[in-house]
């Protein structure tokens, strides 16, 4: 066992772990992060993503030992204070199902957004494309993805 | 899920720590970069490793320099890192197609290069551009450094000259002389990511200077002599377009396998030989190309 | 145009803010503490063998391991339609991944360590992987006690066979119509397995407590019928419902994979032999594909004959089902099959034979369209075929024979009220059906493809629901309902209807996920059927409470109760204008009077809705008597493809589906459901492909190579087209379309690749190699033309 220590969700946040153990799993079962979902533990769906140093990431593929000193933010970090303006604009626009792919989209799309505040459509499809959803068929995340650019545009 | 394999996780803070803990595990170790490759395998219980020894925390590995006559690419560098930084689009085009046709941004902003050429899985999108460069991998041990050029790194299928108690530095590339341009042209099964059943990278000069690499046709990504030799000197015209796509059953041994039959290959690579040759020519002239969807869907 | 304040408008989901916050819980995230423990399976290696010897000293002398369980431990049956199946294998194993063996640890990584090193010894039998190989008189048997398994009693299986099911359909005369026909067109068509792929897979939780209390936690669609389940296969064990607990939180996904049960029954059992504990067992990605329910695969043989004029004389459809190693539910998709496999068509003489075969591959069973996807690749292939070669333009030709309301069903009963000339018409011209286009790109053609579909839901006669209804203090709404929002929006629509009916607004009516212990009964929520079955069950809660309301008002303030109504969240009068009295202060707390008492109390609304005028009696050689059906849902579909002719590639450039949806509870709702069912059927027809080797071992159980939809796979456009001819008997005249919206997808792809290459290619999926190949193939057997 090793003691690791990173920011999770703006608070510091030390725990147990064992070299062996993802990111995800410690998320989940030590840390009582729920929103990271396991789809297929190989990286091919998405369903796990995080935010590491602001960037996206598989959380199934990391140990983790590996963030020790690091920043993770998950989407109970970005629900905080108050939903983003995304996240209303997939409330408003019904740009989910069964929500099981959600926190991974929006994870992918906040990431976008802050890299890119106004894509279009070929790069919100490109950004998201390793992201899956069974349910929705994309179009309706498109739409709340390209909402929330245009509402930057000054 | 949970991974039942133990193993000990270190994570050095220079190079010489990493060389002492090489020389000290050897085949028993493996080096963990963007874990986009080896976390899977110690899932699955494909790599069962003594020590993992985790490499980013070191400065030296996340050099990426881009300069006047050449490009260095450190190990912790990661696709992202090549997709983002100022003027990789323009000084190695080909490089740069490659790195954004890999998966999805969640591994791109993992997966590193030099990760992505120790895995040597004969998909591997990086291999036919590095080859079109003539790359060359640098290498340490204890004994010291040496290099090696791509077209001797890979050996087979997930093998390289890489010793067991060897870290890989980084590869270099010169940068090409006078106007050129390329392309990297990928199959795939749909347009969402997919591991190449095929993938082909072009290097054109305008002096009709021209590199041709292959990728997931065979036991080893490798250059195509043939049909470079036939295309040197010569401008692109539909003739020599034709005689082109006639040597690729020559230069290419695909397989049929879960992905792609051997004929739809086959079939596939005499049409990205013509369209990437027709790319080139289109960029050479200038105009903006999209190569993304250059195959349909 | 809707004349409602709710239903018919397109409200937002109540369910929004839990979903996109990471509020919202699914199985995986119940913590149980220190007392949870992990169950780990051993899969069967071998497609068909005895069970000789399952050692497990080694996997109990590893660190953490609690115990192991075998079939010896659970030798009890269960089954949805047929009692064919077992919680773990008993004596044989009938599919690669078959549960052998569980092992129960402290830790997941205990639990796994442990089933590494379970050993068992097989004696392989010979196996079959192939329906019609199954068929042959000489094939291997895998259920030779067949003729003692209890099933529904509208199911033929025949013993001595592998055929568990074979539903025969006969109306008119097969032989006289093929005598009228001028044209006659025979042929087969292939269908293969599919896999649902919700990105949660299964599991379930299970706890049996010190007071003899099972309580299960499962990623389900069906907690009742689990509940069910469960009692019948755990009776042995003196368990009945009364201590069975099924609790079903938010649903990643289901499309049919998570009805019935599966696997959820392990863990249940399980407990019963681990007191005090609460026993895990998640599906990893690669199980989910290899050991739940599979889309059935499929070999029709279509015959139909047609008159010059087009007119449909006659129709002979047979169809042999890959069912897997166990029917229990996968029968009845054969079963529904066997009853629709007419199509939405007007046909005097039709015979149907849709056997259910057993093979060596994992079970077969519901998913999205339960057979009529299969059905409907075949069909509506060769129709366009047949259209084709009477030189008719195949949307005439649908429009000539297309079913009407009142006309016979093939099993003789009259057709419901419907949209569909409506819906076909309407899909034509949204993508401008008679205009030819052609690609800019010398490289692409473009073809046009059309289908119609239909379905009803499979259920057995006695599928009902309930609803109850209870009122806060604020004058909001619980309505405590047992169907599953698993994607579609079920919670919201209920809402909707409630809403309706009580003018309280969706936004203050809680919809909760169900218990079986506190929400009333609901059969399943499958077959596209909870808009309209608990639907109905909803607004007669909601009528229920009205009534109350109404009464209590009538009663205390002696207004006459034909007039008064409800708006915005109050009673008033038509004849007193100043009156209004809000909803909130009286429906918990009663009206107070002058003297100080009080009058009336907490107002809860009871529903419940089973339609009863179903039936499945019929006769089994012709199916002619009974009512299996409760009405159709109709539409038509469809879309531009652009293929390029040297790759094969295929870009879907414009879909329209058109369907007739009744009423339109949430039009919204509907659209995202057309567009999400479009990309599922259309990902079934392009690049979705299950490998199996020939020993019956999946080849691709992973997202690497089975390939599903992402961002970068969308139709340019894709035109919802919702369409209302009311369903007398639904709630405001609503129908169900969760599942019918994926149906045309593979015939119209199928249909768009002849009209563009004239090559007809029959045998799913239709992939970019098949095509690419195809054009090579054909252009290499064509004669040198020197004029080209």
């Amino acid at each position: 066992m090793a003691k690791i220590s990173f920011i999770l969700n703006e608070e510091k946040r030390s725990v147990e772990v064992e070299p062996n153990q993802t990111l995800l799993d410690v998320l989940r079962d030590k840390l009582g992060v729920k929103s990271p979902k396991c789809g297929c533990d190989r990286g091919d769906c998405g369903a796990c993503a995080v935010l590491l140093n602001g960037r996206s990431v598989r959380s199934c593929l990391i140990l983790a030992v590996e963030v020790e000193g690091q920043e993770v933010r998950t989407l109970e970090g970005i629900s905080q204070p108050k939903l983003t303006q995304l996240q209303e604009n997939f409330v408003a626009m019904n740009s989910f199902q069964c929500g099981f792919c959600t926190p991974g989209v929006i994870i992918t799309a906040t990431e976008l957004l802050e890299k890119n505040p106004h894509p279009d459509l070929a790069e919100i499809q490109e950004a998201l494309s390793g992201n899956l959803c069974r349910c929705t068929g994309y179009k309706p995340i498109f739409e709340a993805i390209l909402k929330t650019a245009k509402r930057g545009r000054s | 899920m949970a991974i039942t394999h133990e193993f000990k996780y270190f994570r050095p803070t220079n190079l010489a720590e990493i060389i002492e803990l090489l020389h000290k595990y050897g085949d028993k170790a493996k080096l963990l970069a963007g874990g986009t490759d080896l976390t899977v395998n110690i899932k699955e219980n494909i790599e069962q490793p003594e020590a993992v020894i985790d490499i980013k925390a070191v400065p030296e590995l996340s050099i990426l320099d881009n300069g006047k006559d050449g490009l260095f690419i450190g190990a912790n560098v990661t696709f992202t890192d090549l997709l983002e930084a100022k003027a990789i689009q323009k000084d190695y085009l080909l490089l740069w197609e490659a790195a954004r046709s890999v998966a999805s941004v969640g591994i791109r902003n993992r997966a590193t290069l030099i990760g992505n050429i120790c895995s040597a899985v004969p998909s591997l999108d990086s291999a036919p551009a590095l080859l079109c460069y003539d790359a060359v991998v640098h290498l340490q041990n204890y004994k010291g450094k040496r290099e090696v050029p791509i077209s001797e790194w890979f050996l087979g299928p997930r093998k390289t000259a890489r010793k067991a108690d060897e870290l890989v530095l980084g590869v270099s590339l010169l940068k090409p002389r006078g106007k050129h341009t390329g392309c990297y042209l990928k199959l795939g099964r749909y347009n969402g990511e997919d591991l190449a059943q095929a993938g082909l990278a072009l290097l054109a000069s305008a002096s009709d200077d021209y590199k041709a690499a292959w990728c997931a046709v065979g036991p080893v990504p490798k250059r195509s002599s043939k049909i470079e030799d036939l295309l040197h000197g010569k401008s692109i015209t539909p003739e020599l377009i034709r005689k082109a796509k006639a040597l690729v059953a020559d230069e290419i041994s695909p397989i049929t396998d879960l992905r792609a039959s051997r004929e739809y290959r086959l079939h596939l690579c005499e049409i990205m030989l013509e369209r990437g040759l027709q790319v080139c020519q289109m960029r050479l002239q200038g105009k903006k190309i999209d190569t993304r969807n250059i195959l349909g869907g | 145009m809707s004349e409602y304040k709710f239903v018919g408008k397109p409200e937002i989901r109540i369910d929004g803010r839990e979903k996109v916050s990471g509020a919202a819980v699914y199985v995986d995230d119940l913590d149980f503490g220190p007392n949870l423990l992990y169950a780990e399976i051993v899969g069967s290696t071998q497609a068909h063998a005895l069970i000789k010897k399952i050692d497990v000293r080694a996997a109990l002398k590893v660190e953490g391991v609690v115990k192991v369980f075998t079939g010896k431990d659970f030798p009890y049956q269960f089954g949805l339609y047929v009692q064919d199946r077992y919680i773990f294998a008993q004596d044989r194993v009938r599919f690669v991944g078959e549960q052998v063996a569980a092992v129960i640890g402290r830790t997941p990584q205990a639990a796994k360590r442990g089933a590494q090193l379970v050993k068992v010894e097989y004696e392989p039998l010979p196996a079959v992987f192939n329906q019609m190989e199954a068929l042959a008189e000489k094939s291997v048997l895998l259920h030779p006690q067949m003729g003692e398994y209890s099933h529904v009693p509208w199911f033929y299986p025949q013993p001595g066979t592998n055929i568990a099911h074979w539903r025969k359909t006969r109306k008119g005369d097969l032989e006289k119509g093929f005598q009228e026909a001028d044209l006659i067109l025979e042929d087969e068509y292939h269908v293969p397995r599919y896999a649902h792929c919700a990105l949660e897979t299964h599991v379930a939780i299970g706890k049996y407590d010190l007071s003899g209390r099972l309580t299960v936690w499962s990623s389900s669609q069906s907690p009742h019928t689990q509940r069910n389940l469960f009692a019948e296969a755990l009776g042995p064990l003196g368990l009945t419902h009364k201590d069975i607990r099924v609790i079903t939180p938010h649903v990643g996904g289901g499309f049919g994979g998570k009805a019935g049960v599966t696997m959820e029954i392990i863990p249940a059992a399980l407990a019963t032999k681990l007191p005090g504990y609460a026993v895990k067992l998640r599906w990893t990605r690669e199980q989910e594909f290899i050991n739940t329910y599979q889309r059935l695969g499929v070999v029709a043989k279509i015959k139909v004959g047609v008159k010059k004029d087009g007119t449909i004389t006659a129709l002979d459809h047979k169809l042999y089902w890959d069912a897997g190693a166990y029917v229990e539910y996968g029968a009845n998709v054969v079963n529904a099959v066997g009853l629709s496999a007419i199509g939405p068509y007007r046909i005097p003489n039709v015979s149907i034979d849709s056997v259910c075969v057993y093979t060596n591959l994992p079970p077969g069973g519901p998913y999205r369209g339960f057979g009529y996807s299969e059905m409907l690749f075949g069909l509506e292939s060769h129709m366009t075929r047949i259209a084709k070669k009477l030189g008719m333009d195949e949307v005439q030709f649908r429009l000539k024979n297309a079913i009407r309301e009142g006309d016979t069903t093939a099993y003789g009963v009259p057709m419901n009220p419907n949209g569909l000339i409506e819906c076909i018409e309407k899909a034509a011209k949204a993508i401008d059906w008679n205009k030819k286009i052609v690609s800019k790109d010398p490289r692409k053609v473009i073809g046009k493809g059309f289908s119609l579909f239909w379905k009803a839901p499979a259920m057995p006669p006695n599928a009902s629901s309930s609803a109850f209804l209870k009122f806060n203090e604020d004058g909001s709404i619980n309505l405590i309902i047992s169907g599953m929002d698993i994607g579609q929006g079920y919670q919201t629509v209920m809402a909707q209807i409630a809403a309706e009916i009580l003018s309280v607004p969706p936004s203050k009516i809680r919809v909760e996920t169900p218990d079986t212990d506190r929400n009333p009964y609901e059969w399943q929520t499958v077959a596209s059927h909870i808009t309209w079955g608990s639907g109905n069950a909803v607004k007669k809660a909601a009528l229920d409470a009205k009534e109350q309301i109404l009464s209590l008002v009538e009663r205390v303030f002696c207004l006459p109760k034909d007039q008064l109504y409800l708006e915005d969240e109050a009673v008033k009068c038509t004849s007193r204008k100043n009156f209004c009295l809000p909803l909130k202060d009286f429906v918990v707390n009663g009206i107070m009077q002058l003297d100080g008492t009080y009058k009336g109390g907490p107002i809860n609304g009871r529903g419940m809705f089973l339609p009863e005028f179903s039936s499945a009696n019929c006769d089994p050689e012709t199916s002619q008597g009974g009512h299996p059906n409760v009405h159709y849902t109709v539409g038509a579909g469809a879309l531009l493809l652009e293929i390029d002719q040297e790759t094969g590639k295929m870009r879907v450039l414009k879909a329209a589906e058109a369907i007739d949806a009744g009423q339109a509870i949430n039009p919204d709702l509907i659209k995202g459901q057309i567009v999400g069912g479009l990309m599922q059927g259309l990902a079934t027809v392009l690049y979705e492909d299950m490998r199996y080797d020939d020993k019956g071992k999946l080849l691709n159980p992973n997202f690497t190579d089975y390939k599903i939809p992402t961002a970068l796979d969308v139709p340019d456009e894709i035109i919802p087209i919702i369409v209302e001819v009311p369903q007398p008997d639904g709630p405001f005249g609503a129908r169900g379309i969760g599942e019918h919206t994926m149906l045309p997808a593979a015939p119209m792809i199928a249909n768009a690749i002849e009209d563009a290459l004239n090559i007809r290619l029959k045998e799913m999926p239709l992939t970019a190699e098949k095509v690419a190949l195809a054009v090579v193939h054909k252009s290499k057997s064509k004669p040198k033309n020197k004029d080209k």
